[in-house]
């Protein structure tokens, strides 16, 4: 809403200074968005009185003139002297005011005065003809100002086309505030000042028909289909209007609430919306259906497929959830709340018109602007409601604006359909309920007097022992209908700025976070310890992401679908976290940084058949590619393999205290994104828990990566339900360990797994420690198809220091029972 | 000596999840719980239960990304969106979901991603993160909600900085208001960091709508209470004066190892 501070000032008391106005708009609820003077195209333009006029002595049609601007040029001593002008105007006498652009005016059209030479001699500044000045056509001669204009006074200030013009944007909540009256009576509440809203009235009345007797009645007549979509519709009739420009001061108002001078009918029906925020609308009557002598204005849905081509001249297919004007039963002449028709439109030609003031439906026409992307002055303020208990006042002040502006002659009477009657609320405001809600000391007077200045009649009462008010709000004021809506009238006025800052004084609550959210957050921790990163993905898929995978369908439900999606990559929602880290890890490397090192604890969406709702999930995943680090003086690095992402995993269940992880080789068809034989599942007391493993090139290729990648990706859900805050304490060994190297030449399929299970069973309780230190692989020295682990194994017992017969015993035993059930050997 | 020494590099935190943390922090220290809710909900949760009227222009498709219901029999018609299941656009939802489950006193915040059909550039992401806070106990006034919030931008922003309330309208809450904090670059003078107003807008809240608790059936004249949204990236922006939202999502480690 554009607020004009010259208009506003002829409707309520307002400060000298906008900027006060704009100070108090934002303390109490009102965004500023912009503030724009206007006028300032008019700079260094002044009113100046021609001193002499003598002719050019090099040219037979130009004058040399001296120009007084009083105070506006002035010599080395101060004093004003007038400026020397060559004009070429045959207009002017000596003695006439007139308009002067002086050296650094800037004329619409950037057109810039500066100091030159016309045939030799010095100008210093240009007498303006009404053209130049952009204030119309005339381009006879120079533009002749009254013998009273003051001589050195700017222009703009002279015309009254200096303002302000304050941008604000209303909340949806307050119609009233998309007019100048509504806006004059906020200021009247926030200043507690007086308005002065004097509307124009309509002089004269006009009989019609055959005895001059009859009124609007006789011409018109006016049916409404739906009263729900319709409550009111009000109708006047005006004859032998003048169509022409408005006059200065009504084309200046328009202009300066946003809209663009037309002719002076329909730039009155703006002017009256943007004072009332009653949208208008004018017919052309001569262009409606004569059926037996009248009108007849139907108010109706229009039909599926039926055409309008809008004043915009766009032709639009209308639908039969939207209302239309119709001229009888059959053509539609508007877009009920939107947008007049093309076919009854005010042009050049135009004598009377029929003027609709009238109330939609709020819901409808907002609707009906959003399926057309047809968005108007009208439909901004029907969408947010428009009040139907006065749209028979406006009427009359633009019929009254007819009369003065347009030459017309008012027909007597109106017509008013109005099926449902607004009722204004009535409220009961308990006083101290406001204080104590706001926690602030307002006092009744406070909240008497600025309602009143809202427009509210209050009534004192008293119920029981406590104060109440009774409030009738405007009807303008529809968000006015419960206490609460008061309380806020009355804080945002008194100022939410003024309230003490205080804290609850809360009792019978503790808070804080759950063990769960702790653990999640110790999850984040630990890989963090172990260098990764943490990043944030789309939640967003790409409906191919999957496919990509090689992700079986079956294991992951159906996607929760977009319907309208941004982008065709971002229109389901994803049901793994992988692809996003994927896309990061070729970001990275796309744009030069070599050691990636990410993960991510995201929610994943599974849609579900016959389901409205998905399941959600948390997962964390983490991808590794790269190097750990670049390499250093002191340190060098390797490119990190599945083993880097094992331990990663290995860490993150200790530090949850998960114990008896298994990492079992998956089946093939369910992991085809990971590489055969450097893959893992994980599995923890039968749940699997997720997998680790080097993401297989064939996926890699398709997320544009060309490096090893290793990921791992976990159900967060099943790492909380297996994670436990604590082990038991285990004593600290007070006695000396025995240390004892083994290596075991085993064939190729006998795991590390398998391997080390025989060795714990077979050490008996002496045996505390199993430590693989080196895997060795030689067709020659160790054999084909057969490996050599070497262990490091720690023997020790809690209540004396172990003998070495104790050890070889035991050693002896173990290696016996090893040896047997693997059918290794002792490698020598 | 000057050598530079042998270093363990760890990991570093997401911005958004740090601020996400310290916000979590600073509630908690308030006796706050921190809740958690689902990204799909039904336009009830999101719109209806929040008092958001039918006709609302942030049910509509260009302000929602509906999604494909999988179990549509017997829904009513809508007036705008496209469906009756949609990503969440706000995490006020989640005071819904609390209040019906819960008895006051509440005093709970509710972190958690929320979409909206922004295009992504330099200032919108289509997925960004919220922080909701919801207060209802007997004797809550429009007081505690400044000391509150307050108490928050001081510990988040720094104990120099001043705070602003302006009246502003939420379907939700009444009063509503958003609230400002100083600039931090000028301190209040103007400058370009803050479009030379002097402050930054940094949240939304207001007083439980009285509506909104009949929706959960919460007696509005024995309880009242405030609620509050906190924009993380918004938060995040400001004290880093980030050139571009974008590069949250991007996962360049060039970034990401910076905070």
């Amino acid at each position: 809403m554009r607020v004009s501070y010259e208009w506003l000032k002829e409707l309520v008391d307002v400060p000298d200074d906008p900027q006060e106005l704009v100070r108090e708009f934002t303390r109490t609820g009102t965004e500023v968005e912009a503030v724009e003077r206007t006028g300032a195209s008019l700079d260094h333009v002044v009113v100046g009185q021609v001193v002499s006029k003598e002719p050019h002595p090099d040219s037979d049609h130009m004058w040399l003139c001296k120009v007084s601007v009083g105070g506006q040029n002035v010599n080395k001593s101060g004093e004003p002297e007038p400026l020397q002008i060559v004009c070429g105007a045959q207009n002017f006498e000596q003695g006439d005011k007139i308009v002067v652009a002086m050296i650094g005016a800037v004329l619409p059209g950037d057109f810039k005065i500066k100091k030159s030479k016309l045939r030799g001699v010095e100008s210093c500044g240009m007498n303006c003809s009404e053209r130049e000045l952009g204030l119309g056509d005339s381009h006879e001669g120079i533009l002749i100002l009254p013998a009273d204009a003051p001589v050195g006074m700017p222009f703009a200030d002279y015309r009254g086309m200096s303002d302000t013009v304050i941008d604000c944007e209303m909340t949806p909540n307050r119609p009233d505030c998309l007019s100048m009256t509504g806006v004059a009576t906020e200021v009247s509440a926030i200043f507690d000042v007086d308005t002065h809203m004097e509307m124009p009235r309509i002089k004269h009345e006009h009989g019609v028909g055959p005895m001059g007797l009859e009124g609007v009645h006789h011409l018109v007549d006016v049916q409404i289909d739906d009263p729900e979509l319709c409550p009111r519709y009000t109708a006047r009739v005006v004859r032998n209007v003048k169509i022409g420009p408005s006059p200065e001061w009504l084309a200046r108002r328009v202009t300066a609430a946003g809209a663009r001078p037309i002719n002076n009918v329909v730039d009155v029906t703006n002017y009256v919306m943007f004072l009332t925020g009653q949208p208008l609308h004018a017919f052309d009557l001569g262009k409606l259906t004569e059926v037996d002598g009248k009108r007849h204005i139907v108010v109706r849905s229009a039909r599926d497929g039926e055409h309008l081509t809008t004043l915009d001249e766009q032709d639009r297919e209308l639908a039969s959830d939207m209302l239309v004007i119709s001229d009888g039963r059959d053509r539609a002449v508007a877009l009920a709340g939107v947008m007049g028709g093309l076919n009854s439109d005010i042009d050049g030609t135009t004598v009377d018109v029929l003027l609709e003031s009238a109330c939609f439906d709020s819901g409808n026409v907002s609707r009906t602007s959003r399926s057309l992307g047809l968005m108007s002055e009208a439909s901004i303020r029907y969408e947010r409601q428009v009040d139907a208990a006065s749209c028979d006042e406006v009427s009359a002040i633009a019929a009254a604006l007819f009369e003065e502006c347009c030459g017309a002659e008012v027909v007597r009477g109106m017509i008013d359909v109005y099926p449902r009657k607004t009722e204004a609320a009535t409220i009961d405001l308990r006083p101290d309920r406001v204080r104590a809600l706001c926690g602030a000391p307002i006092e009744d007077d406070f909240m008497v007097r600025r309602l009143e200045r809202l427009g509210c009649g209050v009534v004192k009462g008293r119920h029981g022992d406590t104060h109440e008010l009774r409030v009738v709000p405007p009807t303008n004021r529809p968000d006015l209908t419960r206490e609460i809506d008061l309380v806020e009238e009355i804080l945002r006025l008194w100022g939410e700025g003024d309230v003490e800052p205080t804290l609850p004084a809360a009792r019978n609550h503790a808070g804080g976070l759950t063990v769960e959210q702790r653990r999640v957050r110790k999850i984040g921790k630990t890989l963090r310890a172990c260098g990764l990163s943490e990043t944030s993905t789309y939640c967003f898929a790409d409906p191919r992401d999957l496919a990509r995978m090689g992700m079986a369908k079956e294991i992951k439900g159906v996607p929760v679908k977009i319907i309208r999606p941004l982008v065709s990559e971002q229109s389901e929602m994803r049901r793994d976290l992988l692809p996003g880290l994927l896309r990061a890890v070729a970001y990275n490397k796309d744009h030069g940084v070599r050691n990636v090192k990410l993960y991510e604890i995201g929610r994943v969406l599974f849609g579900r058949e016959h389901k409205s709702l998905p399941e959600e999930k948390t997962y964390v995943a983490g991808v590794l590619s790269g190097a750990w680090d670049d390499d250093a003086w002191n340190c060098k690095y390797v490119a990190m393999d599945f083993f880097d992402g094992k331990g990663v995993v290995e860490e993150l269940l200790d530090a949850l205290r998960i114990q008896k992880a298994r990492f079992r080789v998956p089946e093939s068809e369910h992991t085809a994104w990971m590489q055969p034989g450097l893959a893992a599942e994980i599995v923890v007391r039968g749940t699997t828990l997720g997998w680790v493993g080097n993401i297989h090139p064939k996926t890699l290729d398709l997320f544009g990566i060309s490096d090893p990648v290793v990921g791992f990706e976990l159900s967060v859900d099943a790492l909380l339900n297996l994670a436990q805050d604590q082990l038991p304490y285990q004593d600290v060994p007070t006695l000396p360990g025995v240390e004892v190297d083994l290596a075991l030449v085993v064939d190729e399929d006998v795991t590390y797994e398998q391997l080390i299970q025989r060795i714990a069973s077979a050490g008996g309780k002496l045996l505390r420690d199993v430590r693989l230190f080196d895997v060795y692989r030689d067709p020659v020295r160790v054999g084909a198809h057969k490996k050599s682990m070497a262990f490091s194994l720690t023997y020790r017992a809690d209540d004396h220091t172990l003998t070495s017969a104790e050890v070889d015993k035991a050693h002896n035993r173990l290696l016996t029972k090893v040896l047997k059930s693997t059918g290794g050997e002792v490698r020598s | 000596m000057t050598l530079p020494g042998r270093r363990l590099s760890s990991g570093t935190q997401h911005l958004i999840n740090q601020i996400r943390e310290e916000i979590e922090d600073i509630f908690c220290g308030l006796g706050y719980i921190v809740a958690d809710g689902p990204y799909v909900e039904t336009t009830y949760y999101n719109f209806t239960a929040l008092n958001a009227p039918e006709n609302h222009p942030s049910r509509s498709a260009k302000d929602s990304f509906y999604v494909e219901d999988n179990a549509p029999e017997g829904k009513p018609p809508l007036m705008l969106g496209d469906s009756d299941v949609l990503l969440r656009t706000q995490t006020s939802g989640m005071q819904v979901h609390f209040m019906e489950e819960n008895k006051p006193p509440i005093y709970m915040i509710c972190p958690g991603t929320v979409f909206r059909p922004d295009t992504a550039d330099a200032n919108h992401l289509p997925q960004f993160t919220q922080v909701e806070g919801l207060v209802v106990d007997e004797g809550i006034s429009f007081g505690d909600l400044k000391g509150t919030l307050d108490y928050f931008t001081r510990e988040i922003f720094g104990k120099d900085r001043a705070t602003r309330y302006r009246p502003h309208f939420f379907p939700f809450t009444e009063p509503s208001c958003e609230v400002d904090v100083s600039c931090g670059v000028c301190h209040g003078k103007g400058c370009r960091f803050c479009k030379n107003t002097g402050w930054l807008e940094i949240l939304g809240c207001g007083m439980v709508d009285p509506n909104v608790f009949e929706y959960v059936g919460i007696d509005p004249e024995r309880y009242t209470g405030f609620a509050f949204g906190i924009g993380v990236e918004r938060v995040a922006a400001l004290r880093y004066d980030l050139p571009d939202l974008r590069m949250l999502m991007e996962g360049d480690m060039r970034f990401l190892r910076q905070f």
